[in-house]
């Protein structure tokens, strides 16, 4: 068993190694508990999917996260496991799958749900703090201006964020590699670009993109 | 300068930032935006009317779950039914905008006046609505039922969404009735027809017709990429109705299929012998009619 960040684990279980957060909370989408760990699937979530393709982000457990697009919450059960100390403001905008999500934010202390669109941060300007950690993933076409503009009024300088894209939902008749060099030079030219990279094979035609706010 | 925040106001009183606490909570939540970043950290300055962060954090996290719940909870109802209504108000001003704008034709070629003018404007007003409606519309069927959007287009899952008469009706459709919605008309013509031992076919498609994937393929594949579309619709009316999220897979398949059949070419007929052919269409003429 071994540590990777505040209480994300990587566990040996039946001979396989599996991701795990450790959680005093109970299943949430149907994902195994193992004692006092829940595991975290990676074709289920893109955060575990791009922790398992290597690249690790440092998430301290006090941080303060604005994340946009939270859908039923399956992310964001996991997330809440590891800033056990902090606070994760989740946007969403579609209703019904945050029906589902309202059952986790009831039920842990540190999701604030906000039934909203990402596209226009300023409705929820005065409810969200400045934060440490922007995480995106939102299947738009303009997801790229969303990021952009939530991270302009959120995020502290200094502080970092990921956004996972989808190729086809930026551009549906181009090659993905054509999307994806696009979409990082375009995020570089505003921020510090830290890292990028697929996530395959857990997420076709998706990439991470972790960025850090420069003054 | 003044702020509004979740938990009232803050305002700014001789360089210094003065936080004020509304007595209805939830109305200042949901008033809470300010077209710009604030030039303060919300948290700290909730400490001058919260007793502790601890305090904060529990009193906002209360506030977000019931306006939320209340907010999910309205959307959940009401949307599906306003779509609906949007759709036939749609169809009631498409018929006037053009029944309007006959009668003006037959009045301007007569004498063209400050009333007939007048008139022009009043249709160019109109459209102009037509134009929000439809807007409307498009919004509203994306958020409620996104999966059944990204396969089939605005256009045509409102109107499947109408024609079922709510998305819980349509959720609980088959495929094969999907396919057809619309054409209901032919449809039982064509049963008509059966029940009294002619020979009929049953109609391929009925308002997923006007799809591009279908309208586009020759005749012969309508009926093929027709089944196909609806058994795919037929999944994403229940994803939507019971889970709400976006399956990308779903309409990549319907895409798939599409230029799957696009390419595909005729049989090649050269390698049947010519004999053998004509007998099997003997075969086929014995073979008694569907009924």
């Amino acid at each position: 068993m071994k540590e990777v960040i505040h209480n994300v684990f990587i566990i040996e279980r039946e001979g396989r190694e599996i991701l795990a957060t450790k959680s005093k909370y109970g299943s949430h989408y149907g994902e195994r508990k193992i004692g006092e760990f829940r595991e975290w699937i990676p074709s289920r979530s893109k955060l575990a999917a791009m922790i398992l393709k290597g690249h690790i982000i440092d998430i301290k457990p006090d941080w303060k996260v604005l994340y946009l697009g939270a859908a039923s919450g399956t992310t964001v059960s996991h997330l809440a496991d590891i800033v056990d100390e902090g606070i994760i403001y989740a946007v969403e905008y579609s209703a019904k799958p945050f029906v589902k999500f309202l059952q986790l934010a009831e039920e842990r202390r540190n999701i604030i749900p906000l039934l909203e669109d990402a596209s226009t941060p300023w409705k929820y300007n005065g409810i969200v703090e400045k934060v440490d950690f922007v995480y995106q993933d939102i299947a738009q076409k303009n997801q790229i201006e969303i990021f952009f503009a939530n991270i302009d009024m959120f995020l502290k300088d200094g502080g970092e964020g990921v956004i996972m894209v989808k190729a086809r939902s930026i551009d549906s008749t181009a090659e993905p590699e054509v999307v994806f060099e696009r979409v990082v030079e375009e995020l570089g030219e505003k921020l510090e670009v830290i890292a990028h990279g697929s996530l395959e094979p857990f997420h076709k035609d998706h990439i991470y993109v972790h960025v850090r706010k420069t003054k | 300068m003044k702020w509004n925040v979740w938990f009232g106001e803050v305002v700014e009183e001789d360089g210094k930032l003065i936080a004020k606490k509304s007595s209805d909570l939830v109305e200042s939540f949901k008033n809470a935006s300010n077209p710009e970043a604030l030039p303060f950290n919300l948290p700290e300055v909730g400490l001058q009317v919260f007793e502790s962060l601890e305090d904060y954090y529990r009193t906002l996290r209360k506030i977000a779950i019931k306006v939320t719940s209340e907010k999910v909870e309205r959307e959940l109802k009401r949307e599906d039914r306003y779509v609906i209504l949007l759709l036939k108000a749609l169809d009631k001003l498409n018929e006037s905008i053009n029944m309007l704008e006959e009668k003006l034709r037959d009045i301007e070629e007569v004498k063209i006046s400050e009333t007939t003018e007048d008139f022009r404007e009043r249709i160019e007003e109109l459209k102009r609505l037509r134009r929000r409606i439809e807007k409307e519309i498009e919004d509203v069927i994306t958020k409620i039922a996104p999966n059944l959007t990204e396969i089939a287009g605005a256009v045509i899952a409102a109107r499947l969404l109408e024609k079922a008469g709510s998305l819980e009706r349509l959720a609980f459709l088959p495929a094969s009735k999907i396919q057809i919605l619309g054409a209901e008309k032919s449809l039982y013509k064509a049963l008509a027809r059966m029940r009294r031992g002619k020979p009929a076919k049953t109609p391929k498609h009925g308002i997923i017709f006007i799809h591009p994937f279908i309208r586009t393929l020759p005749k012969r594949k309508r009926g093929r990429m027709a089944r196909f579309m609806a058994a795919k619709l037929a999944i994403a009316a229940k994803l939507d109705y019971f889970k709400g999220e976006l399956d990308e897979s779903l309409a990549e398949s319907v895409r798939k299929k599409y230029e799957e059949l696009r390419r595909e070419k005729d049989k090649p007929k050269k390698e049947e012998p010519k004999q053998e052919r004509r007998e099997e269409k003997q075969k086929k003429m014995k073979k008694p009619k569907r009924r």
